[in-house]
């Protein structure tokens, strides 16, 4: 039975449970209920506000969007931003994870650590600095005498100015996904195939490749999502360019404020959802046609020597990296030390006012920093302690309604920030039944969070299932142990290091996570993304600033606590750990 | 595993208990103010009411409104009083039947023209939309003609009336104009002028030199201007077109009384103090005018009305995405 499994392969939505005795598996559904009720009721309860005109059940929300032909034209635009974006991102991501993972290159530790930051970066304020830097008043351009004239055409204004920061913006989800792939990597495997004679371009098209192409297919599909449900980068630069896609479609609805507003913003909404339904489940056939399983961790990882090629390799990707790192973080540094928006920053008059203000006068900074902190961190762990169960599940007991969870978790994900916050509102300000709100207390942040960021603690720990050998749970059922035993003794600690990683992903994506807490917070639930938003978007460009600066040095900081602390944890923990 | 999920389960349902707050009496502020100038009215308020327990949210219009639409279709708007942008946006909802009316005492110190007649939003401020340009440029604009003018081409940006509630009065203001009209649309899309999204953006990018003109309000021109941001504001020849922040109480507010002082208070002297130390322009008629702007009689307001506004609006923006090739 065991051989006929494993000849059998491993086919997602298709394959018949290889292990696993019945009274375990009655308990298996239970864990789609959390699942359920924090990513799908309020997407569905949104969903109702499309459907129904005035309490009566209608299609007329879906007919006037849907005939509309701005609608499609919005979503051709994103399809097309995502899409570039998605390539650029995979361009740069899978080179960089390549070369750090499978080369000999030096200074990795350095080289990747310096790379995971630009996530970290708020994407309207990567948008406002490569504006700025290549715009007439560049400090930069200025100082090499070569700004161009007072309204001279902005070239980001564009949908491959989109696509190209969107690229880059989402360059580390591909790098993340790919790296934890790549650690898996049997070096015997690779020197096997060299001894058979395949060399170059063989050995990366027929060993590496499909040997990382789970890590692969799984960093391109997030990479999209993501770049599907960005509002920021298409904001900043498609506004001013007349270049509408979906998310900003959505918020010139809400500025309009009709009555039907919300009953049109829900149909858009759904039609987000299902490109990226449709796009992860592309993802998933191509994925459901593999099977490279790999046993356990692999003691030595593959070491390519690069040889005199190494030092040009190295200079290209720090030139890469200087281009999408220092950049945008030089101008976001600027910007926070001009005495004045719009003043040329020199040594002459450069203040550090901003960061006073910030920070000792106004008492919503730290308040914030700490509401961040706790809801980053409690949504990570609980996120973890939530998907190690359900990855198991969804990998190792696909049935249809396993199938559809998997895709649905997505739609949160791919949603703009500010229609989650709409859904979750709707379900949560007044909880049925037992008449509880949660609305106007961090507890609704919480759960959006929980919505939103499931996808990401979620597919690291399923990619690393979908890569265990049954063989090995087989082996522990065959002596007696059951679920529990199986799940604590062998899953759990081959799992640890990717549902490590994903839950440090989720905290620092939550750190500074702008736009669904927009809608939600209330007074004294500000989150870090509310307070630079709301500075920004009263003026207080300068102040945004700082407060960005400071939300980036913090990142920095703890990123370097869990670099120093990486060496007590174990190998794979920390994801940008070499 | 299980007791981990558990564990989890529980630490996350302790912390959605509902703060509860225990105050005499309450009031739910919903505003559209920059975040500081918010929190002087509400600490004015307070000091003036210390047994008013103030719960407020600060937001931009359009996101504070979808909040508000999200609480009105979901059974439970929690706002008393409204003090948010511009009166098109209040007289929908006073047609919606979303707003209750209160004739506030303070009305007799108001223009006619600055509140309902039937007590149902009055206004607080006057914020006025003019020329704001980059001062590195040759010659200044005086008058919105100016901006349509070939020597312009392509220098010009504006918000748009598709993301902002102020542009879209802007553009009702104008287009009613009989000397603008839709002719001085058509001829600034001629001139390649950039709509883009709200008065931020357009500050931003006459500030930092990539567009040297533009059209913005007025606080945000004269604030940059007195901090040290290279560029100047001009109120128009033909006038200036405006919004004027007014305050309105909600048709289900929980706490009716409270939400009658505060309107009170805003229109009082002291409220519009308030105003004018903020460095808006106050809409009480017989109050000073802060620094840098100038005297209130050179100040040519354009001729305005909402219920036409409100009325045109959807017709407007289509007309006005057709002329700008805007989606």
């Amino acid at each position: 039975m065991q051989a006929a499994s494993r000849l059998r392969g491993f086919m997602p939505g298709f394959a018949s449970p290889t292990v696993g005795n019945r009274s375990s598996d009655r308990l298996l559904p239970w864990l789609l209920v959390p699942v359920f009720v924090i990513s799908i009721l309020p997407i569905a309860r949104l969903a109702i506000e499309g459907v129904f005109v005035g309490g009566v059940p209608s299609t007329d929300y879906i007919r006037d969007v849907l005939g509309s032909s701005t609608t499609w034209r919005a979503a051709a635009n994103s399809l097309y931003t995502a899409g570039l974006g998605t390539i650029i991102s995979l361009l740069i991501g899978g080179a960089f994870a390549f070369l750090v993972a499978l080369t000999d290159i030096r200074a990795k530790a350095v080289l990747v650590f310096c790379f995971m930051i630009p996530m970290m970066i708020p994407p309207q304020i990567t948008a406002l600095a490569w504006v700025q830097l290549t715009g007439p008043s560049s400090a930069l351009l200025n100082a090499l005498g070569m700004a161009p004239p007072m309204g001279s055409p902005q070239p980001f204004y564009s949908a491959e100015g989109i696509a190209l920061l969107l690229g880059i913006q989402h360059a580390s989800i591909v790098f993340l996904t790919l790296r934890a792939n790549l650690r898996m990597l049997p070096r015997e495997q690779i020197e096997a195939a060299r001894l058979a004679g395949a060399r170059g371009g063989r050995l990366w098209w027929q060993i590496i490749l499909p040997l990382t192409s789970p890590g692969l297919i799984a960093g391109t599909a997030m990479a999209f999502v993501t770049a599907l449900g960005n509002f920021g980068i298409p904001a900043m630069l498609g506004i001013p360019a007349n270049y509408s896609t979906l998310p900003t479609l959505i918020y010139q609805k809400l500025a309009g404020f009709g009555p039907s507003v919300l009953g049109e913003v829900s149909v858009l909404a759904m039609l987000i959802g299902m490109i990226a339904i449709l796009g992860v489940a592309v993802h998933h056939r191509l994925l459901g046609k593999r099977d490279y399983r790999l046993m356990g961790m692999v003691g030595r990882p593959l070491d390519i020597r690069l040889g005199a090629r190494r030092t040009l390799v190295e200079a290209v990707l720090w030139a890469v990296l200087m281009a999408i790192l220092v950049i945008p973080l030089m101008a976001l540094v600027a910007t926070a030390l001009v005495p004045a928006f719009g003043v040329k920053l020199s040594l002459a008059n450069y203040s550090f006012d901003a960061f006073y203000e910030v920070l000792f006068v106004q008492p919503s900074t730290i308040r914030a920093f700490h509401n961040s902190f706790m809801l980053s961190v409690g949504a990570a762990v609980t996120l973890v302690a939530i998907c190690l169960p359900l990855a198991y599940v969804i990998v190792r007991r696909p049935t249809r309604l396993t199938h559809m969870v998997n895709l649905l978790v997505e739609v949160p994900y791919a949603l703009p920030g500010v229609v989650l916050a709409i859904a979750c509102i709707l379900l949560f300000i007044r909880i049925p039944v037992i008449d509880v709100s949660l609305y106007g207390t961090l507890a609704i942040i919480f759960v959006a969070y929980l919505a939103r960021f499931l996808v990401i603690a979620l597919r690291p720990v399923m990619n690393s299932f979908s890569q265990l050998d049954p063989a090995l749970e087989e082996a522990a059922q065959a002596c007696g142990a059951g679920l529990g035993r199986r799940l604590r003794d062998i899953l759990l600690p081959l799992a640890a290091p990717s549902a490590a990683a994903g839950a440090l992903l989720v905290f620092l994506t939550a750190f500074n996570e702008l736009t669904v807490s927009a809608l939600l917070w209330s007074a004294g639930n500000e989150t870090l993304g509310v307070l630079i938003f709301n500075l920004d978007d009263s003026g207080d460009t300068v102040l945004a600033s700082a407060v960005a600066v400071l939300v980036v040095l913090v990142v920095i900081a703890l990123m370097t606590g869990f670099q120093l602390a990486s060496r007590r944890l174990p190998k794979g923990v920390v994801p940008w750990q070499t | 595993m299980m007791r981990n999920v558990l564990l989890a389960a529980v630490a996350s349902a302790a912390m959605m208990l509902p703060v509860v707050g225990q105050a005499a009496e309450k009031l739910v502020l919903y505003t559209s103010q920059p975040n500081q100038d918010a929190q002087t009215t509400v600490d004015a308020f307070k000091a003036a009411y210390p047994d008013i327990e103030v719960e407020w949210v600060r937001d931009g219009t359009t996101k504070l409104m979808a909040k508000l639409r999200a609480e009105i279709a979901a059974g439970d708007p929690r706002p008393d009083v409204l003090l948010i942008a511009d009166t098109v946006t209040l007289e929908g909802m006073k047609g919606e039947g979303l707003l209750q009316a209160y004739k506030s005492p303070e009305a007799s110190a108001y223009e006619a023209a600055l509140y309902d007649a039937d007590g149902y939003y009055y206004s607080t401020k006057l914020i006025t939309t003019g020329i704001v340009y980059n001062t590195g440029v040759e010659k200044a604009p005086k008058s919105w003609k100016d901006l349509s003018d070939p020597a312009m081409k392509n220098q010009v940006v504006m918000p748009s009336p598709l993301y902002s509630g102020a542009a879209l009065i802007h553009l009702s203001t104008l287009t009613e104009n009989k000397e603008l009209g839709w002719d001085y649309y058509q001829a600034l899309a001629a001139n390649e002028a950039r709509a883009q999204g709200g008065n931020g953006g357009v500050f931003k990018a006459v500030a930092s030199g990539e567009k040297p003109y533009g059209v913005v309000v007025d606080f945000l021109a004269i604030r940059g201007k007195a901090e040290g941001s290279p560029v100047d504001f001009v109120f128009p020849t033909e006038g200036v077109t405006y919004v004027t922040e007014p305050v309105a109480i909600m048709k289900d507010a929980k706490n009716v009384d409270a939400a009658h002082k505060f309107v009170d208070f805003v229109l009082s002297n002291k409220g519009q103090e308030l105003v004018l130390d903020m460095g808006y322009v106050p809409a009480r008629g017989d109050m000073a005018l802060p620094e840098g702007f100038p005297a209130r009689s050179d100040i040519k307001l354009m001729d305005f009305n909402p219920a036409v506004a409100l009325e045109q609006a959807e017709a407007n923006k289509k007309k006005f995405a057709d002329i700008f090739g805007a989606e």
